[in-house]
């Protein structure tokens, strides 16, 4: 192995054409899983960052917040079902938003709530709202008064919060009453009626399985479609098919990356013939060689992986806010695991090739 | 040319992983032209292929229908510049249906599902603005509760004959037509009267009080083009105004989606240039010392590089047919989440591989042509 | 693989080799006898194809003989498994070969030392011996370079400090001249012959070359795979 290294650090050129390409590959795998990640929090971000263990919709509605309505009287019988700890409302509004001083609109989630989610303090006073920091690279600064919507109802930014968004549009977080107003004037089509929601959230007592809870909302309200936070989810919109069709490529370029350092070592092993003959002859085992050959291959991926986190993250600091690329340090570790697992899987190919040197070969040899 | 083929025969090992790494990736580059493309059709197919020439979109709705309302007041203002001929609505919003009477067999009737419902004006001045483009069997709706629905979905109890119902317990619309690629948010969609949306819109809100287009739709009169119009319509207040075809490109959902794909495919032409120029020239090194040989015995220098480009070529187009096999396999179970793959597509990654191929051949290309066949006579000394 | 108790660094017994079988099965070494001392040097002398590099390779290990005894320093390895075999080539044996001798991205020093490591050991004594090994075959000053800035006979000699290096039984030499003039491949010979004799090492020594058979103790020919009278080398 000692051997291997030195190999590596004398003749670096020789490994150049694996590196550079497994870096191409590795960045490709970054950034799809960077917007793959980015897609799905900035989908989701207003439904993961809710302190509740459900989500209640109306029956119709299958399970879109846009469609759903939540009567004041649906929500008693909510609250009366047992295991139900606390309720608040959630509805949200998409809508364009004139910033000052921005020529172009922003796209918004006027989300108007009543229990403070996870990094969001209680709702401000009516007209006022904490703007989710996705914002700020349309332009939106503190204290900025906001025009959202064709009536232009003006909403005041108070705060910064992050990982808010919902359906890649900025959170921006009202009380509720603030939110039927930008939804009524705006939409007249869908009218909200005062103490009405989209959805009811819903906090179980502690001992209470969610799953459970929402069957039981569902049977007792008959009217209701109860979702756990994570059926919430994924019941966004494109969600279940952006992941699966996402995973679906970075799988096939993970085993595009088994084939080229497969091809590699293939090649590297062949000029080595008589070189691995020559130490074979001297006393090394296949099996010191192969090591040798399975650590280049871990270093490769190693070294390819560094270079192409640093071009990702350089393009994910200057890509526009509208590509929605989040790098996750829990992704950053996985990919580098799978990538590295899939070289050193690739180098296996050598491994039978290696054991079938011929020491022998050594002797008489002349090239 | 007879040496090259001997060679690959010989040394099936290694061209046959070449030949895999380089199907592979152009699996993947089909996969994601097939992506974008398809997804671009499923999001707005509808906007694509309506005969509405013109686009007023609200102002504030960044070119998205979703998001656009356009009140009475622009529609007026919008009529009223020189140059528009008709002007007609078009709704566009999602709602939950299910399949009441179907005939197909598979579908359950009271399945829930969402499908997008496009109103436009079936009678009037602007009678038969918006209606679909590609029709493709049965007829346009011609009165109300008559829908023409996207063709993909006609087994899922949206065929000519079926009817859907607007949830809950609400308006009954029969299928009388299909059109092709008329989807959008990759969705059953149904092209329907003003009169239907609305009665849709009502069953779903009955509080509504007013029902607002999504967009409008403008036709130019008689001896005025449609660029000249969009010019003026500019000057229209809070409203934006755009062909057909620019609204399509400048939607929100396929601006993104196509920016990153092509980031990707783009990427994916680097590592296809990369994998096939640097392989290429590693072969081309190991066999130096046989390619010194046939020099120093004769062999034109052109007839060795022709051998090289031989053998790149002949790996490049077993990679794309594997590539393509790999991709026509796949195609079938991902149509429902928006792939598209025709045999052109295929062609045209065919000929964008092989000349990727040529370029990335070039390095090892000039190594053979400047061999000198006397190094033939030189000692071969230590291992290099 | 057994211990036999001998004091000669090689015997041969009834050594057969055939590759291939029935009709076209080939005899490379037959019948082949040979004992050679603790501290002999021995020239193999025979055209190409006459079955040196076979014997050479049946005597250090790399290749099993079809039939006879081997006994290498005192084991049999007659029977050995290919793993036995390769730690006879650790421990038991050094070779010197026609061309691919050193590894080229490592120096002088750490070619040596690479037989160390494949034995499992390292560290700053293996450092002072390879050290101190280069520094008899007058290579002091160059345990830091690679193979390509040495000349040819400055690689020679690193190979044979390598072959040393374990501090074997026997070492094998296959042509170490055939790249050399005639001056340099005496210079080369002399060395081994002083390095080998000072150990109390025994060699046998391929070569095409009758001019340098005068180093060994003696020369054994070998035509068709069988082999030949012995002859006594005279004295310088």
């Amino acid at each position: 192995m000692n051997l291997a290294w030195k190999e590596l650090r004398r003749r670096p050129g020789k490994f150049a054409v694996a590196v550079l390409t497994l870096t191409v590959l590795a960045a490709l795998l970054l950034f799809i899983a960077s917007l793959l990640d980015g897609l799905f929090l900035g989908t989701t971000g207003a439904i993961r960052v809710q302190n509740a263990d459900i989500f209640v919709y109306s029956n119709a509605s299958r399970d879109s917040f846009l469609r759903s309505t939540i009567t004041s009287s649906t929500r008693t019988e909510i609250e009366s079902v047992a295991g139900v700890a606390a309720t608040g409302g959630l509805g949200v509004t998409l809508l364009g938003a004139a910033v000052p001083g921005e020529s172009a609109l922003a796209d918004v989630a006027v989300i108007g709530y009543e229990l403070a989610p996870h990094g969001i303090p209680v709702p401000p006073k009516p007209g006022q709202a904490y703007a989710d920091e996705r914002l700020k690279g349309f332009g939106v600064g503190l204290g900025d008064t906001l025009e959202v919507g064709p009536q232009r109802n003006a909403i005041t930014v108070i705060g910064f919060v992050s990982g808010s968004n919902f359906l890649l549009q900025g959170g921006l977080w009202v009380e509720p009453g603030t939110w039927r107003l930008v939804q009524n004037s705006n939409r007249p089509d869908a009218p909200v009626a005062a103490s009405d929601f989209q959805v009811m959230l819903v906090q179980a007592k502690p001992g209470h399985d969610a799953a459970a809870l929402a069957d039981g909302i569902d049977a007792s309200t008959k009217a209701t479609s109860s979702l756990t936070k994570a059926e919430a989810q994924n019941s966004l919109p494109g969600t279940k098919e952006q992941r699966s069709t996402f995973n679906s490529i970075l799988a096939t370029t993970y085993l595009v990356v088994v084939v080229i350092v497969a091809l590699f070592f293939a090649l590297l092993t062949l000029e080595r013939v008589a070189l691995y003959g020559m130490l074979k002859a001297i006393g090394a085992s296949s099996r010191q060689l192969f090591f040798g050959v399975l650590l280049q291959a871990v270093v490769i991926a190693t070294v390819a992986f560094a270079i192409a986190g640093a071009l990702v993250a350089a393009l994910s600091a200057a890509a526009p806010a509208q590509l929605p690329l989040q790098i996750q340090s829990s992704r950053v570790v996985t990919s580098y695991l799978i990538l590295t697992f899939c070289s050193a899987a690739g180098s296996l190919l050598s491994l039978r090739r290696v054991s079938r040197i011929d020491p022998a070969q050594a002797v008489g040899s002349a090239q | 040319m007879f040496l090259a083929l001997r060679e690959i025969k010989r040394a099936k090992v290694r061209f046959s992983l070449l030949v895999l790494a380089i199907g592979l990736l152009v699996f993947l580059v089909l996969f994601q032209i097939g992506l974008r493309d398809g997804l671009i059709g499923q999001f707005v197919g509808a906007l694509r292929h309506q005969n509405g020439p013109i686009v007023a979109f609200d102002s504030q709705a960044r070119k998205n229908i979703e998001g656009s309302r356009i009140t009475g007041d622009e529609q007026t203002a919008l009529s009223k510049i020189e140059g528009v001929g008709r002007v007609g609505p078009l709704g566009e919003s999602t709602f939950t249906v299910s399949n009441a009477v179907s005939r197909a067999k598979t579908v359950a009737k009271d399945r829930l599902i969402d499908a997008v419902l496009f109103g436009y004006q079936i009678n009037g001045p602007s009678a038969g603005l918006g209606a679909p483009t590609t029709l493709s069997k049965g007829r346009l709706p011609r009165s109300i509760y008559e829908a023409v629905a996207s063709e993909r979905n006609r087994a899922d109890g949206f065929d000519i004959g079926d009817v859907v119902r607007v949830e809950p317990d609400g308006v009954e619309i029969t299928v009388v037509g299909l059109a092709t690629d008329i989807n959008y948010s990759v969705s059953p969609t149904l092209f329907v009267s003003w009169e239907t949306y609305l009665a849709a819109h009502k069953v779903r809100n009955p509080e509504a009080s007013i029902v607002f287009p999504s967009v409008v739709l403008i036709e130019p009169a008689q001896g005025t083009s449609v660029p000249a119009l969009v010019e003026r319509l500019a000057n229209v207040p809070n409203v934006v105004v755009l062909t057909r075809e620019d609204a399509v490109a400048q939607s929100p959902g396929v601006s993104s989606v196509s920016q990153s794909l092509n980031t990707v495919i783009g990427l994916l032409v680097i590592t296809a240039l990369m994998v096939i120029g640097l392989f290429v020239l590693i072969l081309t090194v190991q066999k130096s010392a046989s390619l010194t040989l046939m020099r120093a015995i004769g062999a034109r220098p052109r007839k060795l590089a022709f051998g090289l480009l031989l053998q790149t070529t002949i790996v490049v187009l077993a990679g794309v047919i594997v590539g393509a096999m790999m991709m026509a396999a796949v195609a079938p179970q991902l149509n429902s989440i928006g792939v598209a793959f025709g045999f052109t597509q295929a062609i045209w990654v065919g000929v964008g591989a092989l000349v990727v191929g040529w370029l990335g051949s070039i390095g090892a290309v000039l190594r053979v042509l400047s061999i000198e066949p006397i190094s033939a006579t030189q000692p071969q000394g230590m291992l290099r | 693989m057994t211990n036999t108790p001998s004091a000669n660094a090689l015997e041969l017994h009834e050594v057969t080799k055939v590759y291939g079988e029935g009709d076209n099965a080939i005899t490379a070494l037959a019948s082949a006898t040979l004992s050679i001392a603790g501290n002999e040097i021995v020239a193999l002398v025979g055209p190409s194809g006459s079955g040196k590099t076979t014997l050479l390779s049946i005597a250090g290990g790399l290749l099993s003989a079809t039939s006879g005894q081997v006994v290498v320093g005192g084991k049999d390895i007659s029977k050995a498994s290919a793993s036995e075999l390769t730690e006879v080539r650790r421990s038991s044996v050094g070779f010197v070969f026609q061309s691919v001798n050193l590894v080229p991205f490592l120096t002088a020093r750490e070619n040596l030392m690479l037989v160390d490591e494949l034995r499992g050991s390292r560290g700053k004594q293996s450092k002072a011996r390879a050290d101190r090994l280069l520094g008899e075959l007058g290579l002091a000053q160059r345990v830091n370079n690679l193979p390509s800035q040495l000349s040819g006979g400055e690689r020679q000699r690193v190979a044979i400090g390598r072959a040393l290096m374990n501090e074997p039984a026997l070492v094998l030499f296959d042509e170490p001249t055939s790249a050399l003039d005639t001056t340099l491949g005496e210079q080369v010979m002399g060395l081994i012959q002083s390095e080998v004799k000072g150990r109390g090492t025994a060699a046998i020594i391929i070569t095409h070359d009758e001019r340098m058979t005068h180093f060994c103790d003696r020369t054994v020919h070998i035509v068709d795979g069988r082999l030949q009278r012995e002859a006594m080398a005279t004295a310088d």
